[in-house]
Order: structure tokens, then sequence, then C-alpha cells
């Protein structure tokens, strides 16, 4: 990535976390998990899910970590990010989940994504 | 054109045919299925990509919908976390096949609920994932298995010092064709299969007969094979198949039903029941003309690691095998790998392995297989009357052991909202010591006598080596001292008993062994013509269908 090494002093830029309330129908099944990992992966930095009041930190990246988890509608959910591009990647991934993952827009692909 | 030149060996399976030489290459290449270590783990990861790439092009062309379910699949094939617990068991020195196969049941119990949630019910999302994951293992195993078969052309006559039962059962014999062996047994398991499937053949040959594309006779029923044959030679008429085997006989297995003699119009007679080793023997048996399935040996039905690691596999052919006997009872035996039966990936042949891990032994140390086939099984069990044999039992301790896998499996089941019965569980008596102490096998619902492996580790004579052929053949008096036993031990506990294989369909063995008061009788296909003759005599109303 084109991205400078993150800077001292500015924490932001390469840790960064959110809380967001899983509003799609059912919660996190096949399709918006599908969605979730994949925008992940185009991150560089790491990325790792929550489940309410769990302490226990998940990898956002793996699918079957996110699936296992039952994330279940009404279930919130904190996402952390740390490494180059962090706060991006915290936006995009609450945005993905407060617009229930794009499925009334586009069936299928998710995430937007040729495929 | 090259002179005809004879070579002699032993009568495996009788009848003639020409055919051209294919000469098996020799020892086939080990595949990365049967490797170890770095071997698997690349076999495994090549199946994976295989798998990912089918499922990139499927997804391609799909419908939004569908492609969604495949996106899903190929997301779970890239996420190192599910092939993690796989490539840990391929370096604690797990064959790639059973490796993948148990880490993915681990994932699909987690999914299902196997936590102990119990919030697990029909229409979960969640557990449709659970569904996902069973296709994608089928799809990787498939990928695994797409390297294995080398077969050979129909028709031809297979060469070489002995046959692996997996080449025997992945080739079509519908154009016929023949077997001539260097080594090999006229007792061994392929010789088994060649009888049961008609295939005319010879083994012990010593020199191996021609090269590749060169004219062989197989004489099957004279022990006799011959280089181009001349045209007298090759048109003689094919000798009848019902000549008797002067050598010993080979593998013999069991039965099970219940309701059935109740129903039965004459009482006393024994059932007729027929072996089925492959699909393909299906063909043969018009269900009509028995009483059912005394025995389907499963080990030849799924012939690769990666067919006997997949659930949906095991239930599709036992399907099958129901559907054709139309609400008959079917006894299915699980699994009999060790010994001489290798499943490359699983384990490898070891003819010496006859007294070590094998049958019901080589499941117990492979919990993982045993419980696919189990599910197998259970699932097959709600489309129709199935019993299922468990092979080699020595001690009431390893049949408990597997009757505790079978519920579990149900719960397992039942709590995935998949449709199954937990079928019946019974024991082959093969080893002496169960056959000595078989009343103390109550948990067990029916005993299914294999006779063959019985005498054999009676007289202490392994059955496919001709060296100690009398010593076997000579057991027999032995044999029915012990039959006679358990025969009295299973009417104690009320258990029918059974007898299965080329003792039951030798037609002067019939008689002693209606006299036990045996409960059924199972046999090829192929020998129930004789077998029916022989009971005729006894039971002038007999087989049902058309006597």
């Amino acid at each position: 990535m084109a991205d400078i090494a993150p800077s001292i002093g500015r924490p932001s830029a390469h840790r960064c976390q959110a809380e967001v309330e899983v509003t799609h129908g059912v919660g996190l099944h096949a399709r918006p998990s599908v969605a979730f990992t994949r925008l992940a992966k185009t991150f560089p930095c790491t990325i790792e899910v929550a489940v309410d009041g769990s302490g226990e930190w998940l990898n956002g990246k793996s699918i079957v970590k996110i699936i296992g988890a039952r994330i279940r509608r009404g279930t919130k959910i904190r996402i952390r990010a740390e490494g180059a591009r962090a706060e991006e990647a915290i936006a995009a991934l609450s945005g993905l989940v407060r617009r229930n993952f794009d499925e009334d827009r586009k069936a299928g692909r998710a995430d937007g994504r040729p495929s | 054109m090259a002179a005809p030149r004879d070579f002699r060996g032993h009568p495996a399976s009788p009848g003639r045919a020409v055919g051209p030489v294919h000469r098996a290459g020799e020892p086939p290449a080990p595949s990365g299925l049967a490797g170890n270590g770095s071997d698997a783990r690349a076999a495994l990861e090549a199946a994976v990509s295989r798998a990912v790439h089918e499922l990139r092009e499927l997804s391609a062309r799909a419908d939004p919908e569908s492609a969604g379910i495949l996106d899903f699949q190929i997301e779970l094939l890239l996420d190192g976390e599910l092939l993690a617990p796989a490539l840990a068991r391929i370096g604690a020195g797990e064959g790639a096949a059973l490796a993948f196969a148990a880490a993915l049941n681990d994932q699909i119990d987690e999914m299902a609920g196997g936590g102990g949630e119990g919030e697990a019910t029909h229409g979960d999302p969640f557990v449709l994932r659970a569904v996902d994951l069973m296709d994608l293992q089928h799809r990787v195993l498939d990928a695994l298995a797409g390297r294995t078969r080398a077969d050979f052309p129909p028709g031809a006559v297979y060469v070489g010092r002995d046959m692996p039962p997996s080449v025997f059962l992945a080739h079509d014999w519908s154009s016929g064709g023949a077997i001539a062996l260097g080594a090999g047994s006229t007792a061994s398991h392929v010789a088994l299969l060649a009888r049961a499937r008609g295939v005319p053949m010879v083994v012990g040959l010593g020199a191996l007969p021609g090269e590749t594309g060169e004219p062989l006779l197989v004489d099957g029923t004279r022990g006799m094979a011959c280089l181009h044959p001349d045209a007298r030679q090759a048109a003689s008429p094919s000798a009848p198949d019902l000549a008797p085997l002067l050598s010993p006989v080979p593998a013999c297995e069991p039965a099970a039903w219940e309701p059935l003699r109740a129903a039965s119009a004459v009482p006393d007679r024994p059932f007729l029941f027929a072996n089925l080793d492959t699909l393909a023997d299906l063909d043969t048996l018009d269900p009509a003309v028995v009483d059912g399935v005394g025995l389907v040996r499963t080990e030849f039905l799924l012939t690769s690691a990666a067919e006997a690691l997949s659930e949906e596999r095991h239930l599709a052919v036992y399907r099958r095998v129901l559907d054709h006997l139309a609400g008959k009872p079917v006894t299915l035996r699980m699994l009999d790998l060790g010994g001489d039966k290798a499943l490359p990936g699983l384990t490898e042949g070891d003819p010496a392995g006859v007294l070590g891990t094998r049958g019901v032994r080589f499941l117990l140390a492979h919990p993982d297989l045993a419980r696919i086939q189990a599910r197998g099984l259970i699932r097959a069990a709600a489309h129709g009357p199935v019993s299922v044999l468990l092979p080699m039992v020595t001690l009431p301790a390893e049949l408990a052991a597997m009757a505790l896998l079978f519920d579990e499996e149900a719960v397992r089941l039942a709590r995935q909202g998949i449709e199954g019965r937990r079928p019946p569980l019974g024991i082959m008596v093969e080893v002496p010591a169960a056959a000595l102490t078989l009343d103390l096998f109550g948990q067990a619902a029916f005993f299914s006598v294999g006779s063959n492996d019985l005498m054999q580790y009676l007289a202490a004579a392994a059955r496919d080596n001709p060296a100690v052929a009398p010593l076997y053949a000579g057991a027999e008096t032995a044999m029915f001292r012990l039959l006679d036993l358990i025969c009295a031990a299973a009417r104690a506990l009320g258990r029918p008993v059974s007898l299965c294989g080329d003792l039951a369909a030798e037609p002067a063995a019939v008689g002693r062994l209606l006299a036990l008061g045996l409960d059924g009788l199972s046999v090829a296909p192929r020998r129930l013509p004789a077998l029916r003759a022989a009971l005729g005599a006894a039971f002038p109303a007999l087989p049902p269908g058309r006597a």
C-alpha cells in the first residue's frame, strides 16, 4: 500500500474501534458474513470483532470465526482495527453493518465487488 | 506369429476369456493422498485450490442467489482458520483426506450447535450453513480423489503380480476381460470379487505372461493362461461356471432382519440373502428371489478415502441398494479396513495385518471415519429397513463403544434437523474369542458368522496362503463344532444368526448348515441359483418369487 508508516502521536491513524448494532434481518449468516470478511480483507490492518460484552476478539477476516460467533439481529458488536488504514477500515465496516450489508440494493454481491 | 505358450497357475475364478494383455505398472506411485507430512499438506492445498477454482467458475455463471452461496463456500476455503485444524492433524501424521474430513466435521458440529447451546432449531440460518460445509467437504474430498484412479482398457486381461481391489472395482468389466496374476491368491478379496462378478482369474503363475497388447487366453476353470492362443484354443467353449472350486473357499459373512420371520410362510426355512460388493452387483440381483441383502461390504462400495470420508456418498450408495431391494431388509457392514484391505490415504494394505488393527478395531481407532459412516447409515435407515453389522468384533466392549457412537450421532443428526433412524447393530462372528463367548454379547441385535475368517483364525492358517490350504480346509470339523456352539448361544439369547459367503454356497455344506438351525444364508448373487436348488430339496416351497 502507498501508506506512509503511521506516525507517533497519532494513534488514531493506526488504531481504531467502533461499536455497531446488527439490524440485518437474520444477523451475520452466510451472505452478510461474506460481505463483511471480504471487505475486511481489502485492508492491510488487522481487524477483530467482539460480540456484545464478550471479551473475546475474533479475527474479522475469518468467515469461520464470524459465522461461528452466531451474531444475530439486535446484537451489538465491537470492531477494532490496528495498522495501516485502520480508521478507514472501521468506517467502511461499521457502515456496511449499518446499511444491512447492502442486501436491499445488490442481491448476491453484498460487498459490491465483482466476485 | 508367436507360438502358443502355456502358463500354469491356480484357478481363482472360473470361466475363459481372451484379450490383449494389460501389464500393470509395478508398485503404483504413491499419490499425495497416501503420503503423510508435507506430501499430505501439498495434496490438501492443491485440492483446495482446485475446489476454489471450480467454485469460482460456477459462481461466475450463476444467478446472484446461487452465486451468494458459492461465494460463501469460496470464502470458507480461502479462510486459513478453516484449514488450520486439518493442517495440524496432518502434522500429527494423518493423511490429507482424513485430516480434512475430520477437521470439517468439527466445524459442522460447532455450527450445528454441537456446543450444547440447545438453541438450534429447524430453519435456523446457522444450521443451514452446516449443510454448506458438508457440500464443501464433499467437493474438496472429490478433488483429493481426482488423481487416484489408474484404469485400463475395457476387455483387456489384467496381468500383474497382484491386483488391488480398488483397481478391480474401478474397472468396467462389462466388455469382458480377465485377470492373470504372478502371485496372488485364490482366497484374496480380488478373487472373491472376480468370482462374484464372473471375471475369469488365474493366480500363482510365477512369471508374468506377455507384454501389453499381446493376446492372452485365461482359463480360470483349469488355472491356465496361454499367450498367443491358436484359433482352436481361443474358440473352445467356456467351461461351465458352476465348476466347483477345489482350492480353499474365500471370505464369508452375514445378514440381519427381524419382522420377516413372523411373516414367513415356512417358519423353519432359513432366509435366503444376497451379498453385495458393488453397485453393479445390483444389476444381477432380482430382489424377488431373495429375502433381502445379508451383507454389503461397504469397503468395496466406497473405493477411495475421499468417498469413505464423505457422508453424502455413504448415504447415496446405501440408498441405491435400499431402492433396488424395494422394502426388503438390507444389512450393511461397516468398513472392514486393515488386514489385506487397503484404502489409500487411510490405510495401506498389509496381509500380515489380519491379526492387527482391522475391522471394528480400525474404526474405533479412527472415530472420525466411524462417525461419518455412522451418520450415513443412520440417515439411510430412515429410508428403509437397515441393519448394521460390525466386522472383526472380539470383545463386548467394542460393540458397546460403537453403540454409544451411533447413539451420539443419532442425537446430533436430530439436533441438526436431519432425518435419521438409529439402526440395530449386530456383530460378525469371525474371531474365535467372540464365537466362544457369544452369551456375553446380549447387546447385539443379531449375529453373522464370517466362516472364512473364523476358519482361518481357528486353523491359524492364512486363507490366502496356498502352502497351508489343506490345513485351512481341514479345519472344517472344528468349524462345525464351533458353529453348533454359536447357534446354541444365539438361540439362548433369542437373537437370529446367519452365515454368509462361499461356505453357504457349497451344495455339500448346505445340509449340514441347515441342521445347525441357522436363520439365514447369504451368498453372492451368482451363487443364488445353486443355493436355491440345494435348499429347494429340503424346503420344496422355498425361496420367494419364482422358485
